[in-house]
């Protein structure tokens, strides 16, 4: 099991890819904090089902959004656990409309959660993980940020953010043998991606070279391996899961 | 209440697990940049290390200034300037800058800061006994 003996944060933990990486996390031995903003019932019946996993999952309710919440976060959580191994950095939003249209509060959300989320948990993590001289960060990017979609600027910024802040912050972090990536997916069956799948219906599976969408479960053991010793050479990458979407082409 | 002797003993085994060096090279007048080696990615390591060890909270940049070494405020063609100089003085006052100030290189900085200039900072935010 790679991860006996290590604990993570995975934020956005209840739901889509950030679930199915709590459920691999978990089943590889690690003790994880399943970090959320909405009502954590659905985050009860993933403890549920782990119930018997080699890990153990615990709910913790924050906004990742809300820089004093999530370092009150992280600093009890190294208070209680006396190390953090992984952050999985997979709580993201959408609020989808054209420029001329975007509200400021369409923008701001969606910054605020995707890239500056993220930003706040990777600061928190940062002295937990220098005085283990040990960690890894998985980020959660997209394929959106290179090949966007219309009405997603502002998800298409967020995520070259996350890409731009994950290369940074791997070469600040290298010598302390602390690794930052990011995985970036393509189309993946989640809640989130349900309103574009529905647009785009069966043509979607046609463009794509593996012909089919991707699982949350895809993702994960992407992020796991990232995550694990197994890529202990591995830093600063962003890594796409696509099923080849983005090769473009014939 | 630690003793003397006993902040540097912490202090010393901080910078030994922050910056990987022997445990004889950390003198109390060894620099901590031209001496030690250290980086800024190390000051913040060390900073770490001491809330640890002390079991306090050090604010960025009360103990390395680098924000006023970095701020063109403070900082004009490589040196720093009067104002520069005034903002390290009251953020340093464990510190001898005396030979810096005759010529501020930024670049310099380095050699200003010592293991006793730390300790000195140290005992003026635990109580200390002799």
């Amino acid at each position: 099991m790679r991860f006996e003996g290590q604990t993570a944060i995975v934020t956005g933990g209840s739901r889509g890819i950030g679930r199915a990486c709590i459920k691999q996390l978990a089943s590889e031995g690690a003790r994880v904090a399943l970090v959320d903003l909405c009502d954590l019932e659905e985050a009860q019946g993933l403890i549920e089902e782990l119930k018997d996993a080699p890990g153990q999952v615990h709910p913790y309710q924050a906004d990742v959004s809300d820089a004093d919440q999530v370092r009150k976060l992280v600093d009890d959580l190294f208070e209680q656990w006396e190390r953090i191994d992984v952050l999985v950095n997979s709580a993201g939003i959408v609020k989808d409309g054209l420029m001329g249209t975007m509200t400021d509060e369409q923008w701001q959300a969606v910054i605020n959660v995707n890239l500056t989320g993220s930003y706040n948990f990777c600061r928190a993590v940062t002295q937990p993980m220098m005085m283990n001289r040990k960690g890894a960060i998985v980020n959660m990017s997209s394929t959106g940020a290179e090949f966007p979609s219309r009405g997603q600027a502002n998800y298409a910024a967020s995520k070259g953010g996350i890409n731009g802040l994950t290369k940074a912050l791997a070469k600040e972090l290298a010598s302390r043998n602390i690794r930052v990536n990011a995985v970036a997916p393509g189309m993946i069956e989640t809640g989130m991606s349900a309103a574009v799948r529905g647009l785009v219906g069966p043509k979607l599976k046609e463009i794509i070279p593996l012909k089919r969408i991707g699982q949350p479960e895809d993702v994960a053991r992407v992020v796991a391996f990232l995550a694990s010793d197994d890529a202990a050479y591995i830093t600063g990458q962003v890594l796409r899961v696509d099923g080849g979407l983005s090769l473009g082409g014939y | 209440m630690p003793t003397k002797e006993e902040v540097f003993e912490k202090v010393r085994d901080a910078l030994v697990e922050a910056l990987g060096v022997d445990e004889e090279e950390v003198t109390p007048e060894a620099t901590l940049v031209g001496d030690l080696g250290a980086e800024s990615i190390d000051f913040l390591d060390i900073v770490f290390r001491l809330e640890k060890a002390f079991d306090i909270k050090i604010p960025r940049g009360e103990l390395f200034p680098e924000d006023v070494l970095t701020n063109a405020d403070y900082v004009a063609d490589g040196k720093v300037t009067e104002m520069g100089l005034a903002e390290l003085r009251k953020r340093m006052p464990f510190a001898n800058l005396d030979e810096f100030e005759k010529n501020p290189v930024v670049q310099d900085f380095g050699n200003v800061l010592t293991v006793a200039d730390m300790c000195r900072f140290l005992e003026t935010k635990v109580e200390v006994t002799d």
